[in-house]
């Protein structure tokens, strides 16, 4: 099981909120807009997170896989 | 740099003085009266010149990386600027070409002055160490990073390096001034600063040990722990363990009080009870353990408990970077975690939207709850929404104090939604 994690560049975020239409099954946004990423990105949504992180205007996501520190 | 070695004991620091403990006054231009320790300040009585030093214990040592890993595992030593991570593992990490050595003295927690009291009163003990690590990582690049709120420091730092240099060191030391607020110290932030740039954190996507300044290995530390990692080489693990219990060898510093009246700065054997650190009267109040992101204990956790990590996680707090605030008598601890978290909205470096927008949100749910009845529902949904959710640990560390008071003073809670007080509604500054 490769499940991969989508990480936000928190400081690069401006609440675009892309992310959250194309890959609703992992992000929602807050009351102010900013994502909240409450699940490991699976197989099945792999090719839209990379789709997510693609749109991001801001350069603000990152897919990384989980044996990472920190 | 004044540095005065006379005694001089407040009527507080007096009545702790138990066993013939000089107390160092450092004038710092926050005056914590610094304690004699068993370990690092153990030569502080005599200056901080090197002359001195170097007569008391020597040469600075000289370990391979490899026995200076050893050594470090050995004793199980934890970076000592609040997060706790193992120094063998970080320096087993950096241990690689073009390593650069970055001695962390920022002291970003405005109740901590351990570092400030260290690089004062023995600023060799903190740069042997780091001339410790740099020789065994095979570099002579030393960074070291000052508060620039305390030029006293700075000035103190950089006659210590050039003693040192004058000495015939060839290592290449370099002065940072950290900028005065709360996130200044936090890695990435010390990061952006060597490079130049603001000093605010940014996103890590690497450990700073693989990837750091300039994408070289880096090894930046704490200024407590390169002064344990050089005492560690110096005396080695036996040595080190002659303090200290057998799980936790060694010593750790203390700050406290570092906001309030008569702050003490001590270097306290692991172990040590906490009501040999702390008044009788002290131990009766809530204390507020591990600086301002830390964790409110009630006074029956206090009891029994002592100075050691694995006693402190147990009782579900962290010893972070060793402040311990007790809550003055007469204070009602709402209205202290209210005052602090209105600082600590305050100190968001705004680059991070979570940080940005919550910790205000939270500061204005957090006086609703206290002075308006307010829901802590609010509260605790607002803890859960900005933890984990920025470049640094601040808004986990705010949220970490919210909900350690919200658990620790229920009483309080419901006596506020009531509209009374126990602490008679007195505000402090």
């Amino acid at each position: 099981m490769s499940s991969h994690t989508l990480r936000v560049d928190w400081p690069a975020c401006t609440a675009h909120g892309l992310c959250a239409e194309i890959l609703p099954e992992v992000v929602s946004l807050d009351q102010w807009g900013f994502p909240i990423v409450h699940e490991p990105v699976t197989d099945e949504v792999l090719e839209m997170a990379k789709a997510a992180v693609k749109a991001c205007p801001t350069l603000a996501l990152r897919l990384t896989q989980p044996p990472k520190r920190h | 740099m004044s540095v005065d070695t006379i005694a001089i004991p407040t009527a507080t620091t007096a009545a702790l003085a138990t066993d013939n403990h000089p107390i160092v006054r450092n004038e710092v231009g926050l005056d914590p009266m610094v304690w004699q320790g068993p370990a690092l300040l153990a030569g502080i009585a005599q200056g901080p010149g090197l002359a001195v030093h170097r007569g008391r214990l020597g040469p600075a040592p000289t370990p391979s990386a490899g026995e200076l890993v050893d050594l470090a595992r050995a004793v199980d030593l934890r970076g000592r600027g609040g997060a706790g991570f193992p120094s063998a593992i970080k320096l087993a990490s950096a241990n690689r070409r073009k390593a650069v050595v970055v001695v962390n003295a920022s002291e970003g927690e405005p109740a901590s002055r351990k570092d400030a009291a260290l690089m004062s009163l023995a600023p060799h003990v903190v740069l042997d160490g780091a001339a410790a690590v740099a020789h065994a990582l095979g570099t002579r690049e030393v960074r070291v990073v000052v508060p620039s709120e305390l030029p006293s420091i700075r000035a103190g730092v950089a006659k210590a390096v050039r003693e040192r240099v004058a000495a015939g060191e060839r290592l290449k030391w370099e002065l940072h001034d950290a900028a005065p607020w709360f996130v200044a110290g936090q890695a990435q932030a010390v990061l952006q600063l060597l490079a130049g740039k603001e000093n605010l954190p940014v996103t890590a996507w690497q450990p700073e040990a693989v990837s750091g300044h300039r994408g070289r290995p880096t090894l930046l530390s704490n200024a407590e722990t390169f002064a344990h990692l050089g005492h560690l080489a110096r005396v080695g693990a036996a040595g080190y363990a002659a303090h200290g219990t057998a799980a936790e060898p060694g010593t750790t510093l203390v700050t406290l009080r570092g906001d309030g009246w008569d702050p003490v700065v001590r270097e306290v054997a692991f172990g040590t009870p906490l009501a040999d650190v702390l008044t009788a009267a002290e131990m009766n109040q809530p204390l507020l353990l591990g600086g301002y992101h830390g964790t409110w204990l009630k006074p029956a956790q206090l009891q029994g408990l002592t100075v050691s990590r694995m006693d402190i996680a147990a009782a579900g707090a962290t010893l972070g970077a060793g402040v311990l605030l007790p809550l003055a008598a007469g204070w009602c601890p709402l209205l202290r975690t209210e005052a602090l978290v209105d600082y600590l909205a305050g100190q968001s470096a705004g680059r991070c939207g979570p940080c940005l927008n919550g910790l205000p949100a939270m500061a204005e749910a957090l006086g609703d709850v206290v002075h308006r009845g307010g829901s802590i529902l609010r509260v605790e949904q607002l803890c859960g929404l900005v933890a984990g959710r920025g470049a640094c640990a601040h808004p986990d560390g705010t949220a970490r104090l919210v909900t350690s008071m919200l658990s620790c003073f229920p009483e309080e809670v419901d006596l506020h939604a009531l509209g009374g007080c126990r602490g008679g509604g007195e505000v402090f500054g």
